[in-house]
């Protein structure tokens, strides 16, 4: 299952709006197979901060572990904040080359 | 008026006339004329040295983007244009939005670190606020793409009251300051919040902007690709209820 994020809004800001969104996404989650990964796709935003992703990518990475993967990105404001989110948590994110960025280069 | 107001005596917000001279760039004689002509009329404290207020500096001060937001975290003043007040953080986070796009256009890359970090300061006003204003709900938001400057400030409760409430040992703003800068806070049940600051202070070490951060007596000033130490904090002579966030950054990346 791929979520992409621009879905949500372009600018992803607050801890009210990630809580929110985390919320909403729950149903969709209960559709996901047992041994279904998790992709968020950060194309097409515009900035990404801590607040909003500790309330909604924090939760998921407790709840599905190594099935969430994040694609990567060029955006800085999505790179610092997930590198924020792994000291604060002392945890670890799975990556994965996003091919089609890579392409567009 | 505030109670944080209400507790100050009369000159403790008051600039002396070498502070006034240094950000109006003039001489003190300048300034002693002035005053004999009414041109800019100051306060004398006991001792009969001549002191200033800062609304009667506003007019002298409509082109400094830093000291107009601290006129109105300070004092409460209507904001030179009623635009740059964000009466909520909807009106804000649209504000921002539209901010970034500009900005986008202008430094490139870089544009998303500079809205995300003014996003997490304007936020952080409004999760730490509501329901607990000094006086005025919102924020003040202004920015200038020309001189590369983002202004924000609140008239809340500041940060020292905030971590009180987890941390009631804390003794001064400039404690308190530190810690929200530094230190990891966690078990702030019901409350999760904390990272914001740290966020903003990364940005500032790995080179994308300058700043100067103020709560209640106590700034910080950190300059890009600075490390942040204690040595950053300082006691400064205007003291605001809230918080107070200045950004420079330069528009040539």
């Amino acid at each position: 299952m791929k979520i992409h994020l621009k879905k949500f809004n372009t600018s992803l800001s607050s801890r009210e709006a990630g809580k929110s969104d985390y919320k909403d996404i729950l149903p969709l989650l209960n559709t996901l197979k047992s041994d279904e990964n998790i992709e968020i796709d950060f194309e097409g935003l515009s900035s990404f901060s801590p607040s909003w992703g500790d309330e909604f990518l924090t939760p998921l990475l407790n709840k599905y572990g190594n099935r969430l993967v994040l694609l990567s990105t060029k955006n800085l404001s999505v790179n610092a904040t997930i590198e924020l989110l792994e000291d604060i948590h002392s945890l670890k994110f799975k990556r994965k080359n996003n091919f089609l960025l890579n392409l567009k280069l | 008026m505030s109670n944080f107001l209400k507790k100050m005596s009369k000159f403790d917000n008051f600039l002396t006339i070498d502070e006034v001279a240094d950000i109006l760039k003039i001489s003190t004689k300048t300034l002693r004329r002035w005053d004999e002509s009414h041109k800019l009329l100051a306060d004398r404290s006991n001792g009969g040295r001549l002191m200033y207020s800062l609304n009667s500096l506003k007019n002298f001060l409509t082109d400094d983007l830093f000291w107009r937001s601290k006129i109105w975290a300070a004092t409460g003043s209507e904001p030179a244009k009623e635009t740059l007040y964000c009466q909520n953080r909807a009106i804000f986070e649209a504000r921002n939005a539209a901010m970034e796009k500009l900005l986008q256009k202008r430094i490139g890359e870089i544009y998303s670190i500079i809205s995300s970090s003014a996003g997490e300061i304007g936020n952080n006003s409004f999760d730490h606020n509501l329901g607990k204003w000094s006086d005025i709900p919102g924020l003040y938001f202004d920015y200038d793409f020309t001189k590369g400057q983002i202004a924000l400030a609140d008239r809340g409760q500041g940060i020292l009251k905030t971590l009180e409430y987890i941390l009631p040992n804390l003794s001064n703003h400039k404690e308190a300051l530190y810690i929200a800068f530094t230190e990891i806070i966690t078990g702030r049940a019901p409350e999760k919040r904390g990272n914001g600051l740290k966020y903003v202070r990364r940005n500032v070490e790995k080179g994308y902007f300058d700043l100067t951060f103020q709560t209640g007596d106590a700034k910080i000033v950190l300059k890009a690709n600075e490390i942040f130490s204690d040595k950053n904090i300082q006691k400064t002579n205007i003291a605001i209820p809230g918080c107070l966030a200045f950004i420079e950054f330069k528009t040539n990346f």
